[in-house]
């Protein structure tokens, strides 16, 4: 019973860090109708500017969190603003294949700069932790839950109440409409990639705290932004959130009772199970 | 006359590429023998990606399964290679069929997801099945014949190829292209849609699989991590949209071409031959997004101005 316990609480504990990977993911898809394939190698970049800041001027990796989004944010507006605007009416499957080009060329850099070795962040806190009704809780994972939690929190106001949030929102809903009433298009869809980018740094920085990485994490971290996107429902940021906590808990429970092999057959089987039966995700209203 | 030239245009290439074994170095061979596969997956992409307009992530997964089923019919049940090899592609052909019932449902981005999550999920089952040999794979009886899996490799790139000329003619064929262009228009003219996708979903399969196969017998090794490469996925649908996916010989002149280029830059500095791959994907589907075979066709006519006619359409 001690260790269910404790399998769920890994899996919810994880499932914050896993919501903010899918939160940048799905708001580039919800309002560029951009599936972006980088998204992984973005969320590995912004684990790798938290190890070099760490490693090199011994920054904590939760003061290194708004470097991470910035340097993030300023290559995913350039990106978009000189790459995808050019291509963006295209079919989807272009804009598929781009991003695609984008996390093959990303992850290769990587690689010939900080060379394919894996890296680990050890900040001083790292072996901390306490007992939560029987179940030990790491302090590095419940600060990289709330962590995620707050920015999920954070992108929701700032769409709700911001004059930009409110642009970016009036420019999923009807671009045209958003043009005449003097929204400029081109800046606010560089913005909005940007901003998934930015969360996907932060992702990175968080994730770099709780494993190990190597440039080529991003694949299968795209995939699983993917699984909890569908999983959740792209309507509302509420849905990544439980996305997030649903595969971390199915995570953490497919490793106990039939083996950590088994982890990607449960996640992306449940993630073919959902859009086959529900896909407008779990939280998603069915029309 | 046209025709007549296109015509000894193909038989010479044909011929040319029939006698390579006999004259070529053993190296330029096996290049050789990888090229005619990855030509092969890339024509088989082009069958549901390009004529039918179905993304699929999914093709490394049919690969796979014919390479593991003709390894396991000739491991522990002692088929000859041939039949083994049928065997491989039926099961893959199968596999599609159960697959592609609830997953061609799907369209757009939600199709090229499912299919990518099978990806995933395929080789994870296969590396926990006794029979498949788990994590650690399975050996074939070696066979050091590098000439005879190359004529085999050419021969299933026409076989492929003669049957995509013979799709994009026939009712089969123009059915697809109706799906891609309108699926709903297409099913209100009385295509019934599910089947014709179905179709040619096994149809795809069934071709990647005996490359898969082919691929098994000749590096007489085989592992899940090997067969189920997720980048042979990337690559046989960049050499398809690079070479004009839905035009018959486009996906091959892609294939050739970037298996080309990519040797000869990896022979030079490996590590940039991949980076490469990503630079030419991004470029080419931006300035040439209906690939070589558009190109071909349009550049005569307009020059430098292709590129900004194909920017102008699609830009924001």
């Amino acid at each position: 019973m001690v260790l269910l316990w404790q399998v769920l609480a890994n899996g919810i504990l994880l499932g914050g860090l896993y919501a903010l990977m899918a939160l940048g993911l799905a708001l580039v898809w919800g309002v560029l109708n951009i599936v972006n394939l980088a998204h992984g190698a973005f969320i590995m970049l912004g684990a790798y500017v938290c190890y070099y800041l760490f490693a090199l001027y011994h920054v904590d990796p939760f003061v290194a969190l708004p470097a991470a989004m910035i340097a993030l944010f300023v290559l995913g507006y350039t990106l978009q603003r000189f790459v995808l605007n050019l291509i963006i009416r295209a079919p989807m499957f272009n804009t598929l294949l781009v991003t695609f080009g984008f996390e093959v060329v990303l992850a290769n850099l990587a690689q010939m700069f900080f060379s394919a070795d894996y890296r680990t962040i050890n900040p001083g806190y790292a072996g901390a932790n306490f007992a939560l009704f029987g179940a030990t809780i790491p302090v590095a994972r419940i600060l990289t839950f709330a962590t995620g939690l707050l920015l999920t929190a954070g992108l929701w106001f700032f769409l709700l109440k911001a004059r930009l949030g409110r642009a970016i929102r009036a420019t999923a809903q009807n671009l045209t409409a958003a043009r005449l009433y003097g929204v400029e298009t081109r800046h606010i869809y560089a913005i909005t990639f940007g901003l998934g980018a930015a969360l996907a740094g932060a992702a990175g920085d968080l994730y770099g705290v709780v494993s190990q990485i190597n440039p080529y994490i991003g694949g299968s971290l795209t995939a699983k932004s993917f699984a909890i996107c569908i999983i959740g429902g792209l309507q509302n940021p509420l849905g990544v959130v439980v996305g997030g906590i649903f595969l971390g808990i199915v995570e953490s429970l497919t490793a106990l009772y039939l083996g950590p092999t088994y982890t990607d057959v449960a996640s992306f089987g449940i993630l073919v199970l959902v859009l086959v039966f529900r896909p407008t995700g779990l939280l998603g209203r069915t029309t | 006359m046209n025709l007549l030239f296109r015509g000894f245009a193909l038989a010479t290439t044909l011929a040319l590429l029939i006698a390579v074994p006999w004259v070529a170095p053993a190296t330029v061979v096996q290049f050789g023998i990888s090229t005619l596969m990855l030509a092969t997956l890339a024509q088989g992409w082009s069958i549901i990606g390009g004529y039918t307009g179905y993304a699929s992530f999914g093709g490394s997964v049919f690969y796979g399964l014919g390479s593991y089923g003709t390894a396991i019919a000739m491991i522990h049940y002692h088929l000859p290679f041939g039949i083994a090899l049928i065997v491989g592609g039926l099961v893959a052909a199968i596999f599609a069929v159960l697959v592609g019932l609830p997953v061609l449902r799907l369209r757009g981005h939600y199709f090229a997801i499912a299919t990518l999550a099978l990806a995933q999920v395929v080789p994870a089952i296969v590396s926990n099945l006794d029979i498949a040999g788990r994590n650690i794979g399975l050996i074939l009886p070696l066979v050091k014949n590098d000439a005879l899996f190359y004529e085999a490799a050419l021969g299933l790139l026409v076989a492929t190829t003669v049957s995509i000329w013979y799709i994009s003619r026939s009712r089969f064929g123009f059915g697809l292209m109706a799906i891609r262009e309108n699926e709903d228009a297409a099913a209100a003219m009385g295509i019934n849609t599910t089947r014709y996708k179905i179709q040619a979903f096994a149809i795809a399969a069934f071709f990647s699989a005996l490359a898969g196969g082919i691929h098994a017998y000749w590096i007489t090794f085989i592992d899940p991590g090997g067969e189920f490469d997720i980048s042979l996925n990337v690559k046989m649908i960049i050499m398809a949209v690079f070479g004009g996916p839905g035009s018959v010989l486009g996906p091959i002149a892609g294939a050739f071409l970037l298996s080309g280029i990519s040797e000869i830059l990896s022979s030079k500095i490996s590590s940039v031959a991949s980076l490469f791959f990503g630079v030419v994907i991004v470029v080419a589907v931006v300035l040439m997004p209906h690939g070589i075979a558009d190109l071909w066709r349009r550049y005569r006519k307009l020059g430098l101005r292709y590129f900004s006619e194909n920017i102008r359409e699609n830009r924001v």
